[in-house]
């Protein structure tokens, strides 16, 4: 209480409390409870006052450091397209150089890029990003046999059979549209058209339009139907039906190229639905908030995920 | 290549935009936002987009430029947020992460706070915004002006109680 007197200089109170040194419950002994709450306001006030006339250099520095990022950015999206036609050139150069050679032609796909071709019965395929398929033209009037790493929509010409082959199952049909996704240790196939056999497991699988069948990591055989009449990835989408959010996470890192920390969340967990693949925050978004995960950027391309609260 | 000194491209003269600007945009922001973190995101990437369109934008529409497109960056926050809260119905409103002095001010309350200080006697208009915006302690500010704390208390005391009579009823 001795302290208290020091304070009841009549004259210095209201500095003293503007800086911490007596409380709101001091000031109010001196003023009335009218003052108060002006005092009070005006120290909010003054607080936003403050930060707004903060010198902004810092914000400038971060400015200027977002620039750089985006040129960067802008510069390897660039280069990017350079080494595409580059190597576009490369399988169009070995293209050639195998209808003289026995040599297999492969077709890759990179991240967020679609492809379609067209093989040379007339057959069509849309690659996904990330994919692979390759086939021996030398041998193409004899078998049409493709080989497939990821995903791609085929639109086969009818005529002799025709093979896909993936590490986890083979689809052989004879003329019709379907959609094949092997990539890692999920492996799925829809009907569109027509009728495909899979095979699993030296065991067959046939599907009729609109049938799909699916396989994750080994563990037993589903099959379902299908709505859609052509896979919504070929028009920039994403789409998943129970599937574990494991493969959708591995699908948006395949597709923007992003890595993901999934330490702390339960990736098992069953997700339906779909993703752009044209604006990355709304994949995100219609990912994860659906899911009520949260996810922060950890570095350029990484993002790390956990529950929300 | 002849360098147009007065180009938004030209790193310099789009630092004296951001200097010239910025505090205002910012201050902008923040009544918009009532956020002052969102703020300072919406202000550094307006400045970014400007930059980007330097080339499109005209120097005498800078300023006009900056406030559109910090305007629609937070229209567009506002929609995407009324987006979430609608799928996060069932969720409780997560509390503010503001501290509880950044209540919701309007605008004229700050204009009249800086009319009130502009009004402040020279002296005490000195130690205030010493105190206040140099960030500089009581007893700092006493040995810049070499006078004693206790005068710089007195001055910091006189100032808040002029000012709440310019101010007076909330």
């Amino acid at each position: 209480m001795e302290s208290n007197k020091t304070h009841k200089d009549k004259e210095v109170y209201l500095a003293q409390w503007l800086d911490g040194k007596i409380s709101d419950e001091t000031l109010k002994e001196y003023v009335s409870e009218e003052d108060f709450l002006i005092y009070k306001k005006m120290q909010s006030g003054l607080l936003i006052m403050e930060e707004l006339e903060k010198p902004l250099a810092s914000s400038f520095n971060a400015v200027q450091q977002k620039i750089q990022q985006q040129k960067r950015t802008k510069f390897r999206r660039q280069t990017y397209r350079w080494s595409i036609s580059i190597a576009a050139s490369l399988v169009l150069f070995f293209g050639l150089y195998s209808s003289i050679n026995v040599q297999s032609t492969t077709i890759e796909t990179f991240f967020a890029h679609q492809k379609e071709i067209v093989l040379l019965d007339g057959s069509e395929v849309i690659m996904n990003s990330n994919s692979e398929i390759s086939y021996q033209e030398r041998e193409w009037n004899l078998k049409r046999d493709v080989n497939l790493k990821g995903e791609a929509f085929f639109k086969v010409k009818k005529g002799s059979s025709f093979t896909v082959l993936t590490d986890q199952g083979t689809v052989t049909v004879l003329g019709t549209k379907f959609n094949v996704n092997a990539s890692d240790d999920f492996f799925e196939v829809i009907c569109y058209e027509g009728k495909v056999k899979v095979n699993i497991n030296k065991e067959d699988y046939f599907l009729t339009p609109n049938q799909a069948i699916r396989r994750i990591n080994g563990n037993t055989i589903e099959r379902w139907d299908s709505k859609s009449i052509s896979p919504t990835w070929i028009n920039g989408e994403s789409s998943f039906k129970s599937v574990p959010l494991k493969y959708v996470i591995k699908a948006l890192e395949k597709q923007y190229n992003l890595k993901f920390i999934t330490t702390k969340i339960d990736d098992s967990l069953i997700f339906t639905g779909s993703f752009s693949h044209k604006n990355i925050e709304i994949a995100l978004a219609s990912v994860f908030k659906t899911m009520n995960i949260s996810y922060s950027k950890k570095d350029k391309s990484v993002y790390e995920l956990n529950h929300d609260k | 290549m002849i360098k147009d000194l007065n180009n938004i491209c030209d790193g310099k003269f789009f630092k004296t935009i951001f200097d010239l600007y910025a505090k205002d945009l910012k201050r902008f922001l923040y009544f918009k936002t009532q956020d002052m973190d969102l703020a300072e995101d919406i202000l550094q990437d307006s400045f970014v987009k400007l930059w980007e369109n330097c080339n499109k934008v005209d120097q005498t529409k800078a300023k006009s430029y900056l406030f559109t497109v910090a305007k629609n960056m937070f229209l567009n926050i506002k929609k995407h947020e009324k987006v979430v809260r609608n799928h996060q119905k069932l969720h409780v409103a997560k509390s503010n992460k503001e501290t509880p002095e950044f209540i919701l001010l309007e605008q004229e309350f700050l204009v009249k706070i800086e009319k009130a200080i502009s009004d402040l006697p020279e002296k005490q208009r000195t130690v205030f915004l010493m105190n206040r915006i140099e960030k500089k302690k009581y007893r700092e500010i006493a040995e810049m002006l070499d006078i004693s704390v206790k005068t710089v208390e007195k001055r910091m005391h006189f100032a808040l109680k002029a000012m709440k009579e310019k101010i007076g009823n909330v």
